[in-house]
């Protein structure tokens, strides 16, 4: 026997669990054989009330916990019952029922178990409200423990220890707080129905726990921690960006105010003073301009009454003018009717001539009045016309007459008989050539003459037919002188003359007596003219003395005239002073009407403007001088100044509003709105150099984000590293025909890359050397950058916080000799049956195993079900791995095992299993020397 | 067994979702994805009740698994198949990690390159222009296999379905025998 090795002893149940006794040893591997069903899982499902103690750690597979109690527990003498050889000695762990309740509790001892103490005498089994009792008597002084404090016993949790109390530490964990895990684990172990790789992932997280840098890191949380200055401050850059012109507009208005208010100051006593003259000045004025005004009312009646006088003057005037122009309109006249008269005896003299003209006509008349008739006269005037030519006729022809030429070419009474019987104007007839006598042939006319000489005979003329006496008849022309026919003619001229006017006068006498009145008007108007003339010719001698006279009327006419128009002037500029002094008047009255208005509308009595001093305000550097009269005007622009400002703070303010509706509330916190207009103006200005600032923080945030990444990532590096160690572990030996069984981690592929991004752009941001990168792709932009915060995010959301474990699964690899490995996420399905239970087994023996302070090892127990599964080979190997991690093994199968050191049948009696110490066959491996003997 | 259905508070969706025949994939759907993590065996035992077997791979997506194909989902699972294949050994040829299929960015450009290469088989299979390829993938983006982003396609961890089976075929040393229909086979 080897030396005495720390751990189970062995397992004893008393009447519980269907058994009547139990005596299980389990300081080396055992096999307990029974047929299916006879209460093998029942027997090492007894530990889990000694070792996981916590029932809610405690798992009886389909049987509820109320069943397996009153199983376990069905009076106050049932008894689970555990012998460990721990380094202070021999202890016994023990669990008793309470009785009908089938409660239970939990009692410790030191000293080995013997299992006499539970029996009376009358071998009946001690009952639990004696037990304690029973022990002492045997020298054995247990104590109860409730069930946390055993359990911090049994796991080594000194801090909940009490001093005095004995060391019952049977598992030696690294880390006590894992003992949860650790009992979670073992109670899988015992069991080994079902392990995945979740489980497993989830116990070695557990297991590794202290290694991990394992904070859950609420990543949105801490985004939004790192970055919430940096997105409040992008949101009110943004905010600001956005409302640039209405900021803009807002700095114009924010001006504009600020000079209204130095206005408003600077004429605010001015105005407060106007008003307080105002009453005075409206008084005076006022009676001025009345007083004005009925001096000019004046002015203008005596304007009025010289006009009249003017007006009546100019009448008087432009008649005189008139009469003038009328005589010298007439001396004209007269001057170019007379233009031809010398002088008035010309005209006299006509009248004379005429006078005289008229007497002749008269005389004239009462002459023919008296005479006969006309017709005589004309024979009268016949005859004396007949004279008259002869004569002439014969003053012409004197010297050559047909009477001379007969005289000469006839005898002398022939001549005398033909003298009578040619007329006298016949003979008178000169002979010359063209005249009507021509003498053509003389001789053939003195042949001529001899002929009638025979025709002629004594005083007759004898004609063929005809006999003409000629004696009565009188030779009808005497020659007479010239002397003798020129007085002849001129008498009968003369004659003729009167004669021929006396027929006339006859024959016009209408005529003529038309003649004399005409001669008679000729002479009336000869008379005016005379009279005309004088006039003229006293107008001529007036002339001069007219014409200034003219010139004089002209002149007075012209001075009238013009004073009329100065008059008109003068009226009319007075009206004009009058309509001035009544719009004065007027003007002033409406101005103390608005005065008064404004006065009632003044807003400077009231806030903002009482304090108004206290408010931004640039000076007002206008020259302020008040003066009355325009008193109405400054005072309403003043109102409307004020109006103005009041305007501009509403307006101000509600743009304000309306940005903190749009999200800008970072000058919020500043004393007043002023102070946070100018904020507001101030970070306009700087706005690109904002923007840099934020993207200074961004980045620095996000190396912030990236050292609690970083932690994250070195855990799952840690992590990575351990699970090497961890495949190392159960891989010493073969299991079964796996060439290869690991456990490995499997990045979440996404969520790693995720990290790494925001660790390497940190880096990059860190190592400052990429900022002409980071200024065209801002951290803030940056979309792989938001990708990756977005999936973690996403994925810390929905796990409420980002683990390490969140960045990895666990897959098992297995391979068979000559097979590639392949990945498994249920181990159940990745092999046969009893390499299955095998990787199992070794991986929950690892695990606890790896929980266990290597230093003190005390060995404990776990279960294998159906090993029967197991070929011989692997039972060793199993036992052999098993011991290595600190456990012995329990294989359950219906046949023996002879792997095991143990073989242990379970009987039954009365219904009642029953495993007797006596039963127990001990394998003891042959000597290769025995064997040959 | 009994199941508390208050736990289950994400039942609705996630039954909407994986009825659809759509595949539930971590990261686009993580909520879902930590809810049947966590209550996993509910959601199976209670879906297995109602008739369907809730398949979740830890590599991170879940789906009914279902022994019958309508017509369409049959001819779009035997395109996307071959599709899909022909993209793994496109991406194959150019040296990338088949497993690393997620980060992969399918644009315009790829599938470009895709259908010059392969268009004789693609038009075997009707598939007849680069804009039915989209289509193809549009679908495949509905029933969770896919997800469309600024303007690139990227395959989601439900895509292992079809590489496992690919690879499968591959170590089956068989590939001259390699058929779409056994890969539809074993998909549905």
């Amino acid at each position: 026997m080897s030396l005495p090795q720390y751990g189970f002893q062995k397992l004893v149940l008393l009447n519980s669990a269907g058994y009547s006794r139990a005596e299980l040893p389990l300081d080396d591997s055992v096999s307990i054989i029974a047929p299916n069903n006879t209460g093998k899982t029942s027997l090492i499902n007894a530990l889990q009330f000694l070792l996981i103690l916590n029932k809610q750690h405690m798992e009886f597979g389909a049987h509820s916990f109320e069943n397996t109690r009153r199983f376990y527990f069905p009076d106050n003498s049932a008894y689970i019952l555990l012998e460990v050889l721990l380094p202070s000695g021999m202890a016994v762990i023990g669990c008793v029922g309470k009785g009908l309740s089938h409660d239970y509790e939990y009692f410790a001892y030191q000293g080995s178990l013997d299992l006499d103490d539970y029996r009376l005498a009358d071998g009946k089994l001690v009952t639990q409200p004696k037990l304690i009792g029973r022990l002492f008597e045997c020298g054995k002084p247990a104590k109860i423990y409730p069930q946390a404090e055993l359990r911090a016993l049994l796991y080594g949790n000194r801090q909940k220890q009490r001093s005095d109390d004995p060391d019952f530490t049977i598992f030696p964990l690294e880390f006590t707080s894992q003992a949860a895990t650790y009992q979670r684990i073992l109670t899988r172990t015992l069991r080994l129905d079902r392990l995945d790789s979740k489980e497993v992932k989830n116990y070695l997280l557990e297991i590794f726990k202290n290694d991990l840098q394992d904070r859950s890191v609420d990543f949105k949380n801490e985004w939004d921690k790192s970055f919430a200055d940096v997105n409040y401050d992008k949101s009110q850059y943004d905010a600001v960006f956005r409302n640039q012109t209405r900021i803009a507009d807002m700095e114009d208005s924010q001006q504009t105010r600020r000079i209204l208010r130095g206005k408003v100051i600077l004429w605010r006593p001015l105005i407060e003073q106007g008003l307080n003259e105002w009453e005075a000045y409206y008084n005076h004025t006022f009676e001025q301009l009345a007083q004005q005004l009925k001096g000019l009312v004046a002015d203008i009646l005596a304007l009025e009454n010289r006009q009249k006088a003017v007006y009546k003057d100019q009448a008087e005037t432009e008649n005189l003018l008139k009469v003038q122009q009328k005589i010298e309109i007439r001396c004209q006249e007269l001057t170019l009717r007379f233009e031809f008269v010398s002088d008035l005896l010309q005209l006299q003299n006509q009248r004379k001539n005429l006078q005289e003209q008229r007497d002749e006509r008269v005389r004239v008349i009462k002459n023919a009045e008296q005479q006969q008739s006309p017709e005589s006269i004309k024979r009268n005037i016949v005859k004396v016309g007949k004279e008259h030519a002869d004569l002439q006729r014969q003053l012409a022809s004197l010297d050559n007459n047909l009477y001379l030429q007969l005289q000469k070419l006839l005898p002398t009474d022939r001549f005398e008989l033909l003298t009578r019987l040619l007329a006298k104007s016949v003979l008178s007839l000169p002979v010359t050539e063209n005249s009507a006598v021509k003498l053509n042939d003389t001789v053939a006319f003195q042949s001529f003459a001899a002929q009638l000489e025979n025709n002629l005979s004594a005083n007759r003329l004898e004609l063929p037919g005809l006999s003409l006496d000629l004696s009565a008849l009188e030779p009808n022309l005497m020659l007479k002188t010239a002397q003798e026919l020129e007085t002849e003619i001129s008498d009968c001229e003369r004659q003729l003359v009167d004669w021929q006017n006396l027929l006339q006068t006859l024959e016009t006498l209408a005529q003529q007596k038309r003649q004399q009145q005409e001669l008679e008007r000729q002479i009336e108007v000869l008379d005016a003219d005379i009279t005309d003339y004088k006039e003229l010719l006293l107008m001529q001698a007036s002339g001069s003395e007219r014409l200034k006279t003219l010139a004089e009327v002209q002149q007075k006419l012209e001075a009238l005239k013009r004073e009329e128009l100065t008059l008109a002037d003068q009226k009319s500029g007075i009206a004009q002073h009058q309509d001035n002094n009544k719009v004065a008047q007027k003007e002033l009255q409406s101005q103390h009407q608005r005065i008064n208005n404004a006065r009632q509308q003044r807003l400077d009595q009231h806030a903002p403007f009482t304090y108004l001093e206290q408010l931004p305000f640039l000076p007002c550097m206008e020259m302020a001088e008040l003066a009355m009269p325009v008193l109405a005007d400054r005072i309403e622009s003043y109102n409307r100044d004020c109006q103005k400002h009041n305007a501009l703070d509403d307006e101000l303010n509600r743009q304000l509003m309306d940005l903190h509706r749009d999200g800008l509330s970072k000058f919020q916190t500043q004393d007043s709105s002023e102070q946070e207009l100018d904020a507001l103006f101030a970070y306009t200005v700087n706005l690109s150099q904002e923007q840099a600032a934020i993207e200074r923080k961004a980045r620095s945030a996000v190396v912030q984000i990236a050292a609690i990444l970083r932690d994250l990532r070195d855990s799952l590096e840690t992590l990575k590293r351990r699970m090497r160690e961890f495949n190392n572990k159960i891989n010493r030996r073969q299991l079964s025909d796996l060439k290869i069984f690991k456990i490995e981690p499997r990045e979440e592929e996404a969520l790693v890359k995720a990290i790494q991004t925001l660790i390497s752009t940190s880096e990059q941001v860190e190592s400052g050397n990429s900022f002409d990168l980071f200024d065209h792709n801002a951290v803030l932009d940056d979309k792989e950058l938001n990708h990756a915060k977005d999936t973690l995010i996403k994925e810390g959301e929905a796990r409420g916080g980002l683990r390490v474990e969140h960045l990895f699964r666990l897959v098992f690899i297995i391979a068979k000799e000559n097979q590639t490995p392949a990945e498994f996420e249920d181990i159940d399905s990745a092999a046969s049956n009893g390499t299955v239970l095998m990787a199992k087994l070794i991986t929950g023996l690892a695990m606890l195993n790896q929980m266990q302070d290597p230093r003190k090892t005390i060995k404990t127990a776990c279960y294998l079900d159906e090993a029967a599964s197991l070929d011989q080979h692997n039972q060793r190997n199993l036992i052999e791995i098993a011991a290595e991690f600190g456990f012995t093994l329990i294989f359950a199968s219906p046949e023996p095992q002879i792997t095991a050191r143990y073989c242990v049948p379970i009987g039954t009696t009365n219904g009642k299993n029953h495993i007797s110490r006596l039963n127990w066959q001990i394998l003891e491996p042959i000597n290769n020397a025995d064997l040959k003997a | 067994m009994t199941l508390n259905l208050t736990q289950l508070t994400q039942l609705q969706p996630l039954f909407k979702l994986l009825s659809s025949g759509t595949h539930l994939n971590r990261l686009q759907d993580t909520e879902l994805w930590v809810e049947l993590e966590n209550q996993q065996s509910h959601y199976q035992d209670l879906f297995a009740a109602l008739g369907f077997v809730l398949v979740v791979d830890g590599r991170g997506f879940a789906y009914f698994k279902t022994d019958q194909a309508s017509s369409y989902t049959g001819k779009l699972t035997r395109r996307l198949a071959l599709l899909l294949m022909l993209l793994f050994e496109y991406q194959a040829d150019q040296g990338l990690h088949l497993f690393q299929f997620q980060q992969w960015r399918l644009d315009a450009a790829l599938l470009e390159k895709l259908w010059q290469q392969y268009q004789a088989i693609l038009e075997a299979e009707e598939m007849n222009s680069p804009q039915m390829l989209k289509e193809i993938l549009d679908s495949a983006a509905r029933v969770g296999f896919l997800v469309f982003e600024d303007q690139t396609y990227r395959l989601l961890t439900a895509v292992h379905r079809y590489l496992d089976l690919f690879e499968e075929l591959a170590q089956a040393d068989r590939p001259d025998q390699l058929q779409v229909e056994d890969v539809e086979e074993e998909l549905f």
